[in-house]
């Protein structure tokens, strides 16, 4: 199923060409869906809301574009180590943010971005500062034995976006399925009780955690390569509570939840671009409006939908 | 000496994190709810206050009472239409505060335009002399009237019926159903109230300042990190959370570069929690382990 | 907060883009009409708007013998680098417009500067002034407004002149603010001390802790790197805490609009850097301001003159091309560009970068301002 998927993505490009503004919003909510599957992972698996998470994806952003930059490290390498960076970022803040509970973890996690914003607008010397890291340089072609595959392009770039996007859904896929994932469920679902049928609350919590937070940092060093630049404003408060609405409108808990939340949160305002001034209203309205009836995303509410109808065939 | 100018400098705004701090307080303890667009109200008070001056009738004092009154009607029209049915779900409380901001944020911005606007009483751009510091009487307005709204606010809920029965509610939502307290009514006046005083806060700001879009977004994360500090329940935690933040963000200027305030104030709030992880007044709520 | 949300779409899958009349050229503009920097985004607009019906009532733009009026697509970006980028392409692959120009926000234009290559278009960036744009040898882009350093010399040089040390900042801490710092910075000579800088965030508006720390530093003459809003706040208070210092400004701070947010007492003696003076005794800039206030009822921006600028000479670089659908015969042509602009002359160095004459006026007693840098257009109260 996901590896269908996953070639129908990459074959839209050959099927529908010529059509470089459709790859480019393709491609850029492709940076979107990476993160969206971490925060998935913490939030619709494990029932952990990060309001900060966009930081841990600025991140392994910063890290991919400065060893790019500046080591002149590759593209995939560099994508590997900046979600290891935001990783071990993602550990540290875990370790004493993760004994904090409900709401307080919320509004901790969003002060754990803030000051990752604000240390990727003030390190003038590391990050570029307020201006941000231009001349992120393009992919190199990628060469396995003869083949050679041009990635620097922007359909390259798509089927690269496209290949570590279904990296990170066959990761949620393993994870979620995986002894780690029921326990991570049994959290969810109750943490006194899983604690009694000795799951290490903690550690799972942690491990996951940090898991996610690499995620994310593999979708920022995407989105950095891909625009070319390394901002701030990519990673700041509003991209993290934009994300939270990806997850939530997907639906928090499905494994496609990231997917269809980054089309529709992406797309959506493009389309109503017609109504140019009053799309942003129109667009919050369509959000309460998914708030009020459909609290489990447009999923659940496709799920609901499809029973309801079995229901009235068989009546 | 330097320390107590920048703690007189942050009172002000400390009291306008208060005010903002206090809302959130409410309605969370009534009603489990976090309105993150308490923001957006706060700003819709600014506006009205404006509105009312430039349309109605230039007397601020009725200005300010009535941005206040407007802002509690939009505040109960929320509770009924949206936050009422999403008192379950923290996450779609987010959606749904989330759209509410875009709406309102660029409804103001058709109707009003993008320029910040400005509200002119003259006669509180006065200067007190205050020591080294020069004081504008709008300054010493704004924390007498939210000394005096939250002196209010205490009364009310100590003395008065309504006030009581609210914090029942927020002590046990079961209990004060037994007893005859429609939930419903509770609901609708603690959002009324609190959306009431995050709309005087903006009109209080106004005439010093400016009314513009995004005039909450930053109380509101200031107002967040109060409530959280002040453990998330207690109207008199989240008060000195309010205004501790607002002397911290001053003193921090004097200890770190000024482009690390935002830093400071949030390790520290992350530091206190590790401290004490239910914010300084604090309790576990219930059902909780 | 909302400035976020990504532009970005399958509607170009299913939505052609709007036919376009055969006989009109489409120039692309992103700027932002929304979220915290509308403000400076009207006027760029404004003055994109004045410079199209300045060119449709001569007649168009005549390209290869035949006239074509002027049309303008604009997507607002809300200083977002992914709308940025996502706006650039859609203006280049589905508007298919012959050059993009605008843009605020510096890192939104180092994201839109890629695309424009990658799709051959060329594109004029009117007010961001971050130097590293120009400096990333992408040979698509060009900018007719001054750099940070540009700005800052002649201001720098009065700091010196008048003995204006030790200096105090207080910048947005934004590329706008922190650019204008770290440039000033680099500029003064390394005997001026600065004594405090103040940063703090846009939106924010209460500056009594900057204001106290700047007494306390000593400092003789308090920068300003902001916008006007933020700008008359922080003096009024600088002014109402009594401080007497010496008030220095940046372009948005030397116009009649910001005269009616405070009033002549607390202007008076401040000196600011300025683009565009709109009551210079030049008639580029006077003809200027007369169309400016006519058609908004407000004095002229230097944004505004920048932008209009800009499209003059997009439309001049369309026309000597003289052809349409070819990127790089207009990007030629930019390059050679040799404009009367009124802004000043226009022409591109080898990095795209134009340079502009920047002033420095001063404001007077009685709420007129006066040019005291270049001293060849020193002019006497009321002609800044």
């Amino acid at each position: 199923m996901l590896l269908g998927l996953g070639v129908a993505a990459a074959l839209l490009p050959v099927l529908v060409p010529d059509q470089p503004y459709a790859v480019q919003v393709l491609t850029l909510s492709l940076c979107s869906v990476v993160p969206a599957v971490g925060l998935n992972l913490l939030f619709g698996y494990t029932g952990l809301v990060s309001l900060g998470h966009m930081g841990f994806a600025g991140v392994g952003a910063y890290a991919a574009a400065l060893l790019m930059k500046q080591a002149g490290w590759g593209f995939l390498p560099a994508l590997v180590a900046g979600a290891g960076m935001a990783g071990i970022v993602g550990l540290l803040v875990g370790i004493p943010c993760l004994r904090l509970r409900s709401h307080f973890f919320i509004i901790v996690t969003l002060a754990v971005g803030l000051i990752l914003g604000t240390l990727f607008n003030n390190l003038d010397w590391l990050t570029g500062g307020a201006e941000g890291l231009p001349g992120v340089p393009r992919p190199r072609p990628l060469l396995i034995g003869e083949l050679r595959i041009v990635l620097g392009t922007a359909v390259g770039f798509y089927w690269m976006a496209v290949a570590v996007t279904v990296a990170a859904f066959v990761v949620q896929w393993a994870v979620v399925r995986s002894p780690f994932g029921k326990s991570l469920a049994a959290i969810r679902q109750d943490e006194a009780m899983a604690a009694a049928r000795g799951v290490n609350v903690f550690a799972h919590k942690l491990a996951v955690f940090a898991l996610s937070a690499a995620i994310a940092g593999a979708g920022g060093a995407l989105r950095a390569c891909f625009l070319r630049v390394a901002a701030p404003s990519s990673f700041d408060l509003g991209e993290s509570i934009n994300l939270v609405a990806v997850v939530i409108l997907g639906g928090a808990g499905f494994q496609a939840g990231p997917a269809v939340g980054s089309l529709v949160f992406v797309a959506l305002p493009e389309v109503l671009r017609v109504a140019s001034q009053a799309r942003l209203m129109v667009f919050g309205a369509l959000l309460v409006v998914m708030a009020l009836y459909s609290p489990r995303g447009l999923l659940g509410a496709a799920v609901a939908l499809r029973r309801r109808m079995r229901r009235a065939d068989a009546v | 000496m330097a320390f107590l100018e920048q703690a007189l400098n942050g009172l002000m705004m400390g009291s306008i994190y208060a005010l903002f701090a206090v809302g959130m307080v409410l309605v969370f303890g009534v009603m489990r709810v976090l309105n993150f667009a308490h923001g957006v109200i706060f700003m819709a008070g600014g506006y009205m206050c404006h509105a009312v001056m430039t349309h109605v009738v230039a007397f601020y004092p009725l200005a300010l009472l009535l941005s206040a009154a407007g802002g509690a009607v939009i505040g109960a029209v929320l509770e009924r239409l949206v936050f009422r049915r999403l008192r379950e779900s923290l996450p779609m409380q987010i959606v749904a505060s989330l759209g509410l901001i875009l709406m309102v944020q660029n409804g103001v911005l058709l109707l009003f335009g993008p320029e910040a606007v400005q509200i002119s009483v003259p006669a509180m751009r006065t200067v007190v002399p205050l020591g080294p510091l020069g004081v504008t009487l709008q300054q010493v307005l704004i924390v007498v009237v939210v000394g005096v709204a939250m002196a209010g606010l205490h009364l009310f809920l100590t003395r008065s019926r309504l006030g009581t029965a609210m914090r029942a509610a927020s002590q046990d939502l079961q209990a004060a159903r037994v007893v005859g307290i429609n939930p419903d009514r509770v609901f609708a006046l603690t959002f009324a109230l609190a959306s009431g005083l995050a709309a005087l806060g903006g009109a209080l700001l106004g005439p010093l300042f400016l009314v513009f879009p995004a005039m909450g977004d930053l109380p509101l994360l200031k107002g967040l990190t109060a409530i959280v500090l002040g453990g998330m329940g207690s109207v008199g935690g989240a008060v000195l959370g309010g205004l501790a933040i607002g002397v911290l963000e001053a003193e921090s200027t004097l200890l770190a570069p000024t482009d690390y305030r935002d830093l400071v104030v949030f390790a520290v709030l992350i530091l206190v929690l590790l401290v004490r992880p239910y914010g300084l007044f604090g309790r576990r709520l219930r059902g909780e382990p | 907060m909302m400035r976020g949300i990504r532009a970005i779409a399958l509607a170009g899958l299913l939505a052609p883009g709007l036919a376009q009349a055969a006989d009109t050229i489409t120039f692309g503009i992103v700027s932002a009409t929304s979220g915290p920097l509308a403000a400076a985004g009207k006027f760029q607009i404004n003055g994109f708007n004045l410079a199209m019906e300045k060119l449709n009532r001569d007649g168009g733009i005549e390209v290869g013998g035949k006239k074509y009026s002027v049309a303008l697509k604009i997507y607002d970006t809300h200083c977002s680098p992914a709308e940025g980028a996502s706006a650039m392409e859609r203006l280049a692959s589905v508007d298919k417009v012959p050059v993009v120009l605008g843009e605020l926000c510096s890192p939104v234009a180092a994201a839109e500067m890629p695309v424009a290559q990658d799709n051959s278009v060329p594109f004029i960036i009117t007010v961001p002034t971050a130097e590293s744009l120009t400096e990333q040898g992408n040979p698509w882009t060009f900018r007719v407004n001054a750099d940070n350093n540009q700005l800052n010399k002649s201001l720098g040089q009065l700091v010196v002149n008048r003995a204006m040390a030790p200096l105090a900042f207080i910048a947005w801490n934004n590329d706008a603010g922190r650019g204008g710092v770290k440039s000033m910075q680099a500029l003064l000579p390394a005997d001026v001390k600065v004594a405090y800088t103040g940063y703090f965030n846009v939106g924010e508006v209460d500056f009594s802790a900057h204001v106290s720390n700047i007494r306390r530093s000593g400092a003789k003459a308090v920068m300003l790197f902001m916008d006007e809003e933020p700008g008359a706040l922080a003096i009024r208070q600088i002014r109402d805490a009594g401080l007497d210092v010496q008030l220095i400004g940046t372009l948005a701070m030397g116009s009649g609009r910001f005269l009616t947010r405070l009033n002549a007492q607390y202007l008076s003696g401040m000196v600011q850097y300025n683009a565009f003076p709109p009551n210079a005794p030049l008639p580029r800039i006077k003809s200027f301001n007369d169309a400016y206030v006519a058609a908004f009822k407000d004095e002229s921006h230097g944004f505004a003159a920048q932008s209009y600028d800009a499209l003059m000479v997009a439309a001049d670089a369309v026309h000597r091309a003289g052809v349409l659908g070819n990127g790089e015969a207009v990007r030629k042509a930019l390059a050679a560009t040799r404009y009367d602009g009124v802004i000043g002359e226009i022409r591109f160095d080898a990095k795209g970068q134009a340079n502009p004459p920047s002033y420095v006026t001063q404001w007077c007693d009685d709420g007129t301002r006066k040019i005291v840098f270049p001293e060849a257009l020193a002019s006497a109260c009321g002609g800044g």
